[in-house]
């Protein structure tokens, strides 16, 4: 009923006025050539291409490592590690504008989209007309000038401004302005300007700062385009007009993204045009000549892409809904800037002014008009002498290795001394300890071993990193009383309940080797929200690092690339967190879950969330964490320094009542002892570590680790690098974390304080230096420090052991009980129970107990068979162990078998129900998602996402909704019945059997990695007797009358299968890898 | 093809061919091949382009060799050779004559037994190739200023210093004493490690770019400095240190016993066909000879010893192998060449009657580190032995040698002799006679071209901002 109300209601408007005809008439798009030759038709001479480079701040290595690879690659450049340089607030070099915004990402409150893999929900297309009044329909709406994207080649904003003649009036307004008058008179003329023009009824501004001219000075486009738009917010004409931007300064996605943010409609980069025309001019671009002629488009491929990505970090699908969406926080420009330009941004910490600003243009205009000036070399990406600072730059690698390998203080202190007195690069390099305090003699200070206890390894993945490097972090955390991080991608279980055993277990949104076993040999389970050097984003292991080993800890196959999305699939609202940390805190009771975010502003209140959906742990990443492989556009230019969010975090607990029952890690970029008690003293009692430990076993800050050539062996799987050049050791990691912890010790003494739990919070003791520079001197890091000014009685670190959710499980608790002889015999029995919603992951309790006693297959062959009737709740059957068989007669929610590693899930309708089973949802969404293994069969339809990253499970559904199959490495899905769309984007191993009534699945799968065969009983004899014998145990265990019916019929329905497979595979290995697997 | 990013463990370091021993030692001509094109862009192509470029790092000129390896890589000469030519005036010498192996490619990130790459070879591969194919530094956006700054010593500072000046339009007239242009690069280092043709290019290139060069011309003897300082906008000095390092032990002043400088000096004034008096010629042919002292100048007395025909060459450090300072490829140069080495041996005395007979000497141990973090060497009592000799060269190092000028122009020294000179960011390389500016060893110390090569372009830059063509960046 509800269905076909919903269809009248549309057919009555779609009926009201003649839509179809109106876009007809009005929808206007813009001639696309496939080839436009024209890159530049107007080449710049290589001198005013200099000028050009040197007016907007290219350098020789921008334009090799960013604009080349987009040309060469369409698609952005990749590399790793993290972004160690200063936030351009704090630089002394002229940065970019567009480094001073940070994108914003989603974590917990939505999900990011994976743009790539769900490429169908999302949209470039841009529109160029004026808006009218929705609610009054008529034909001036669909007058619009359709473009497929916002960045436009030469040809498009040539028919754009050519359009005037046919009634689409344009003004052009010139960005340069005289340098006697100053930058914010200068940008209130443009604005003027723009406001005239649209009085006018000029429907298209183009600013432009295409033409410069000596003894003027660009205003940057970005504040031209905010200030224009905030304008004509502020008059009520800006829905007349639209914004075109014509400028030097846009050259890699985030630039554009910032354009578009800030109200820009599209964008023309001609600077990027011409920097490739002359690389090509030079014959430097590895291209065929061919594809030299579209060197313009393959560049706005790679641009396009990295716009998607971006959107997509916040969940957001089209372009229209992220322009002028303002999706940024602004770190280090003062509040004159933001209140003309970008008005309604975060910007906490003020910074550069317009004067600053003008000083920067001055800069770079003095030596652009000086022809015998060069073009910047760069050092931004690399260090590079005389280049912008690198906290990890080669004194300091140099010297902290030496001092771990002679296990010399002394020169672990002149390494202290580098980072500790470095040029100001950080927000916590601004606050100085305050002096006064009473010494205290050393013996009064707590020992070391209170102070490692505080240190975390932070989460580095066995694939990223080599096993030796990853064993050899273990075994020197545990040796030191604090824990190590076993990241994404499983451990191998010959580690459990050795020295060699990661104390920390990741969940990450991959949940590549998430298995029972694995998740009770942890202290610490750790959910990775996001990541500090790429928040919003997933990540991919390249196929050329998937060896062997890897393969099998991560239930993959060889040399195929493996993709961690960027959401997790279970979280898509914090009551979604909620339920995974009480998933976790299921499977195993005694250990603490900790959530892991990036600082943003408003993390504050998702970690105040967090710590009601019962985490014990709550970490705080800064955006200079490393990562093994990312865009460098997003190593760059997501994430904000952890001090803010750290101290933001830190003040919501405390003013929420939340503070005592969470404790709270701070990590990223922390090298010395001053930077620890730094991090307590803004709030922080726990400390992770990622890089140095790194760089103590021999990491040189290469920046490959994407390339699998690391030639110190670390970031590595090639084993002659691993076996002859990998050198570390646990001592030298052992040796950093005491030095790091005697200098803690040393200060607490200077401070006059015996434990580190005394400093915690208490900002009063540190002072806010004035800064080096001009703009440091306009930063107001007062916010930081505003913890001293909350009630003091409140506490400031965590008291309470853990963080006991509300839902005590009781029905999980008897089931336990009542289970528990069976499990410690393996004997195995029969046990019945009525279910209720409200009882949420039902079944992990006992898998807990299954895979601490005997493994994740060790029951298999005496199994538990548990009996339960009604509706389950939320993840029913979550971390299936082997030898846990759940039959369900009733309906189950979301989360039906996720990250099952072994056992029997089996749901069939109610006996008495009276719909159609078939037809009908028996299971919520994201089912299975991350199973290693077990079997599922399920009488009736599947939610969204069924067998999500799917690794080795084997499912029988009757049908199921949009993107099953996602991510799939290995395992088997049959579909009874109809999918929704996209089914198998990023699919990479295992196959499945869709059902295909209607003849129309080839329209809802995704081509990109998979291909589909017909089943045939000629030459596929094998697969027609798996599939049949398949159908068959559905059947049996649930009962079902469409099983029946098919096998009744088989010969009638056996071409109507088909067997969908990676391309990478050969349709004859798919049965055989099976049984090897099995 | 292999893996690219893989290269570094395919294809292992090869150095260009060098010259067999029997063979190299009968001339004065330099002992490395040139790499062929495709040798040098498969050997840059092992650098893995490091996140980090130590090599960069440890670089005195600071380099971008990453860079300009993957430059030639891609085939790109010339804009290798611009490249190179930012950070150093003189790549294709320093190419030839740096002790990389204590520098770039001893930093080098695969030195840790893959192998470093290459970097000296390449480098001199650049600017070789590039000159020879006709490239010139491109001085077509100089706009030439009104400014004139007279150098004092033609070596590596005054010719980096000139070369950095001439590019920013100001005009150096670079005053020397000797007739070739060069320093210690023509006249101490000898040919057989750098052809003395490489320095006349350089002078051809530096003249091509408006470099003036008034040769034959002893400032303070042939031209009063009052008459630099009064016609020219400012002056840098770059003279070197001349004075010898003495022994302090009997037999110093016997005939036989040389100076190193004097004896590689008189050599090559007869393979240049420079020699005024044929009795400066200090000749080792048949002869035995004991060269004191482990540095760079001992190998070169070492090496032209062996190719004046001596019957022996015996060269004594005080300290062990693994501390002696001189560059380690010439150490190995030497040994292949048939030089002894006696290590932990410190000379006592020259023994002699009417001329010199043998040097006695004592054996050494390593104490404790000194000062200055190196350990200092202990005499081992009653091991004294004396070993013949026919000739003795004394390559201890050499010492400041201020003019007597310096005094009445207020250009301050040191204690020991050195220039005092302005760090600060703005007056770089700055003495305390505002007007004239100093680099090289006179400032530091006996030190390498490369840094003498690094304190010219430094002070260039400190002149420029003196005279007002060069303003902080903001």
């Amino acid at each position: 009923m509800g269905l076909r109300a919903t269809r009248r209601v549309d057919d009555l408007l779609k009926s009201r006025h003649p839509y179809k005809a109106w876009l007809k008439k009005g929808v206007r798009y813009l001639q696309t050539d496939l080839i436009d030759p024209r890159l530049a038709a107007e080449p710049f001479d290589g001198e005013t291409l200099a000028q050009y480079q040197k007016m907007f701040n290219v350098s020789a290595e921008e334009r090799d490592e960013i604009i080349r690879v987009l040309a060469e690659d369409e698609s952005e450049a990749v590399g790793s590690m993290g972004d160690d340089t200063p936030m351009p607030v704090l630089s002394k070099k002229v940065r970019s504008l567009y480094d001073y915004f940070r994108q914003q990402f989603a974590q917990v409150t939505n999900p990011p989209i994976d743009s790539l893999r769900e490429s169908i929900v999302m949209s470039l297309q841009t529109q160029i007309g004026p808006e009218a009044n929705i609610f009054v329909p008529a034909p001036q709406h669909a007058e619009q000038i359709v473009l497929s994207s916002p960045i436009l080649s030469q040809r498009k904003l040539r028919q754009i401004v050519a359009l005037a003649e046919s009634g689409v009036p344009n003004e052009f307004i010139d960005l340069q302005y005289d340098e006697h008058l100053d930058l914010k008179t200068a940008l209130l003329r443009v604005c003027d300007q723009a406001e005239a023009a649209v009085r006018q009824g000029k429907l298209v501004l183009l600013l432009s700062d295409r033409y410069l001219v000596k003894a003027k000075l660009p205003i940057h486009a970005l504040l031209a385009t905010g200030a224009v738009h905030h304008r004509l917010v502020a008059t009520g004409l800006r829905c007349k007009c639209n914004i075109l931007v014509e400028t030097g300064t846009a050259r890699d996605a985030h630039h554009f993204a910032c354009l578009i943010g800030y109200g820009a409609t599209a964008v023309y980069p001609y600077l990027a045009y011409q920097t490739l025309f002359d690389l090509m001019r030079q014959g430097v671009l590895k291209m065929e000549a061919s594809a030299r002629q579209e060197l313009g488009r393959s560049y706005r491929r790679g641009i396009r892409k990295g716009l998607l990505k971006i959107m997509s970090k916040m969940g957001i699908c089209t372009v229209a809904g992220y322009r002028s969406a303002q999706l940024f926080e602004i770190v280090g420009l003062g509040d004159e800037v933001v209140e003309l330009c970008f008005e309604g941004t975060d910007s906490r910490i003020q910074g550069a002014d317009f004067g600053d600003l003008k000083a920067d243009s001055e800069y770079l205009a003095r030596r652009a008009w000086d022809k015998t000036e060069p073009v910047e070399q760069g050092g931004l990406l690399k260090y590079m002498h005389n280049g912008e600072y690198h906290m990890y730059n080669p004194d300091v690698v140099a010297t902290l290795q030496s001092a771990v390998m002679t296990g010399d203080y002394g020169q672990y202190q002149e390494f202290a001394g580098l980072v500790n007195n470095r040029p100001v690069s950080c927000i916590r390099d601004l606050l100085n300890l305050k002096a006064g305090a009473a010494p205290i003699p050393i013996e009064e200070v707590e020992p070391i071993s209170a102070i490692l206890a505080r240190f975390d390894g932070a989460g580095m993945s066995l694939g990223a990193l080599s096993p030796e490097a990853h064993e050899a972090l273990a075994i020197a955390m545990n040796a030191l009383g604090g824990r190590s991080n076993s990241g994404e991608g499983g451990e191998d279980p010959v580690r459990y309940g050795t020295e060699k055993n990661s104390k920390i277990k990741q969940v990450a949104s991959g949940r590549f080797g998430v298995t029972p076993e694995y998740l009770i040999n942890a202290e610490v389970l750790q959910i990775k929200i996001a990541q500090g050097a790429k928040p919003g984003e997933g990540g991919q292991l390249p196929g050329h690092k998937v060896n062997d080993m890897i393969a099998r800890l991560r239930f993959a196959r060889p040399g195929v690339g493996l993709i961690s999305p960027p959401p997790h699939h279970d979280i898509y609202s914090i009551e979604d967190l909620a339920q995974l940390i009480f998933d976790l805190k299921q499977v195993n009771p005694k250990a603490l879950v900790s959530v892991k975010l990036v600082a943003e502003p408003g993390v504050g209140t998702v970690a105040a969330g967090v710590a009601k959906a019962y985490a014990d742990l709550i970490t705080i990443s800064g955006y200079d964490g490393g990562t093994g492989a990312s865009p460098l556009s997003s190593i760059k230019y997501a994430g904000t320094p952890w001090e803010l969010g750290l101290a933001e975090t830190h003040q919501t607990l405390r003013a929420n009542e939340l503070r005592h029952r969470v404790r709270l890690q701070t990590d990223g970029g922390l090298k010395t002892g001053l930077d620890v008690i730094k991090a307590a003293l803004i709030g922080a009692e726990s400390f992770g570590f990622g890089t140095a430990p790194m760089v103590a076993l021999g990491c040189k800050y290469l920046r490959i680790c994407h390339l699998n050539n690391c030639a110190t062996g670390i970031a590595t799987q090639h084993n002659v690098l691993r076996s002859k050049y990998f050198v570390g050791l646990p001592e030298m990691v052992i040796n950093y974390f005491k030095f790091v912890a005697r200098e803690c010790r040393e200060i607490m003494a200077s401070m006059g304080v015996r434990t580190l739990a005394e400093l915690i919070g208490h900002t009063e003791l540190l002072q806010i230096s004035p800064g080096e520079t001009s703009k440091q001197s306009k930063l107001d890091l007062k916010p930081v420090l505003a913890n001293a000014a909350l009630v003091s009685d409140k506490p400031q670190y965590c008291i309470d052991p853990h963080n006991q959710p509300f839902d005590r499980g009781a029905l999980a608790e008897q089931m336990l009980a009542d289970m528990r002889a069976a499990i410690d015999a393996k004997s195995g029995g029969k046990f019945s129970y009525p279910v209720n919603n409200f009882n949420r992951s039902i079944g992990a309790r006992v898998s807990g107990e299954i895979a601490r006693r005997w493994g994740n297959a060790g029951m298999s062959a005496a199994p538990l068979i548990v009996n339960l009737q009604g509706s389950a709740g939320q993840s029913f059957g979550v971390w299936n162990a082997g030898g846990l068989h759940l039959n369900l007669e009733g309906e189950a929610n979301d989360y039906v078998g996720k990250g099952m590693a072994g056992g029997k899930i089996i749901l069939k309708p109610h006996a008495r129900s009276i719909f159609v089973a078939r037809d009908t949802v028996i299971m919520g969404n994201t089912c299975l998602y991350g199973a290693t293994g077990g079997e599922l069969y399920a009488a009736g339809r599947a939610g969204e996402r069924f067998a999500v990253r799917n690794s080795g499970a084997l499912a029988v559904v009757e049908g199921t909704g949009d993107h099953c199959c996602e991510y799939m490495t290995g395992g088997v899905v049959c579909v009874l019945g109809t999918t929704g769309v996209n089914f198998g984007a990023g699919f990479t191993g295992g196959f499945a059997y869709v059902l295909d009534m209607e003849r129309d699945f080839v329209d809802r799968y995704n081509h990109e990695l998979i291909d589909i065969h017909r089943v045939s009983p000629e030459g596929m004899g094998t697969h027609v007797q798996h599939l049949r014998g398949l159908i068959e145990q559905h059947t049996e265990a649930t009962g079902s009358a469409w099983g029946a019916q098919l096998l009744n019929d088989f010969r009638t329905y056996i071409g109507r299968f088909w067997v969908v497979k990676p391309k990478a595979s050969a349709i004859d290995s798919l049965l055989e890898n099976l049984r090897r697997a099995a | 093809m292999a893996d690219k990013h893989l290269q570094f463990l395919d294809i292992p370091r090869k150095d260009p061919d060098k010259l067999r021993p029997e063979v190299r030692t009968k001339q004065f001509r330099e002992i490395y091949s040139q790499y062929s094109a495709e040798a040098a862009a498969q050997q840059a192509g092992r650098c893995i382009s490091c996140g980090n470029p130590f090599c960069e790092w440890k670089c005195p000129v600071h380099n971008y060799i990453p860079n300009w390896l993957a430059l030639i890589n891609d085939g790109k000469l010339f804009e290798a050779a611009e490249l190179s030519h930012r950070t150093n005036s003189l790549p294709e010498m320093c190419g030839r004559i740096c002790p990389q192996d204590r520098l770039c490619e001893g930093a080098c990130t695969l030195n840790d037994g893959l192998g470093a790459v290459s970097i000296g070879a390449i480098e001199k591969y650049i600017t070789d190739e590039a000159f020879r194919l006709g490239w010139k530094p491109d001085m077509s956006n100089v706009v030439r200023t009104a400014k004139r700054v007279a150098i004092v010593g033609a070596g590596p500072a005054g010719l980096a210093c000139a070369d950095v000046l001439v590019r920013n339009g100001v005009k150096p007239v670079v005053f020397d004493r000797y007739a070739k242009i060069g320093g210690l690069l023509t006249f101490g280092i000898p040919p057989f490690k750098l052809e003395k043709e490489v320095v006349e290019k350089r002078r051809e290139i530096m003249e091509d770019m408006g470099v003036e060069f008034r040769l034959n011309v002893d400032v303070g003897r042939d031209i009063a400095f009052e008459q630099l300082a009064g016609e020219f906008d400012a002056v840098f000095l770059g003279m070197g240190t001349y004075n010898y390092v003495k022994g302090g032990f009997d037999g110093e002043d016997l005939p036989g016993v040389h100076e190193a400088l004097p004896y590689l000096i008189s050599n090559i004034n007869r393979e240049l066909g420079l020699e005024r008096d044929g009795a400066d010629f200090v000749d080792m042919k048949g002869k035995h000879v004991v060269v004191l002292g482990g540095g760079d100048t001992g190998m070169d007395c070492n090496r032209t010893a062996i190719r004046q025909g001596a019957a022996s060459v015996s060269c004594t450090y005080r300290r062990d192998e693994a501390n002696m300072p001189g560059s380690r490829r010439d150490y190995r140069n030497s040994k292949e060449e048939g030089v002894t080495f006696l290590f932990n041996r410190q000379p006592i005395e020259i023994v002699g009657v009417d001329r010199v007979q043998g040097v006695k000497l004592v054996e050494t141990r390593l104490g404790p580190p000194g000062p200055r973090g190196r350990r200092v060497p202990e005499v081992v009592p009653g091991t004294e032995e004396t070993i013949a000799a026919d000739a003795v060269i004394i390559a201890f190092g050499f010492l400041p040698s201020p003019a007597d000028w310096f005094e009445s122009h207020k250009i301050d020294l040191h204690g020991n002799g050195r220039v005092r000179v302005s760090g600060a960011p703005q007056s770089r390389f700055q003495t305390t006679n505002p007007k004239i500016f100093a680099g090289g060893d006179m400032v530091r110390g006996s030190d390498l071209v490369v840094t003498a090569v690094f304190e010219g372009r430094e002070a260039a830059e400190g002149i420029l901002r003196h005279l007002g063509l060069r303003k902080e960046a903001s």
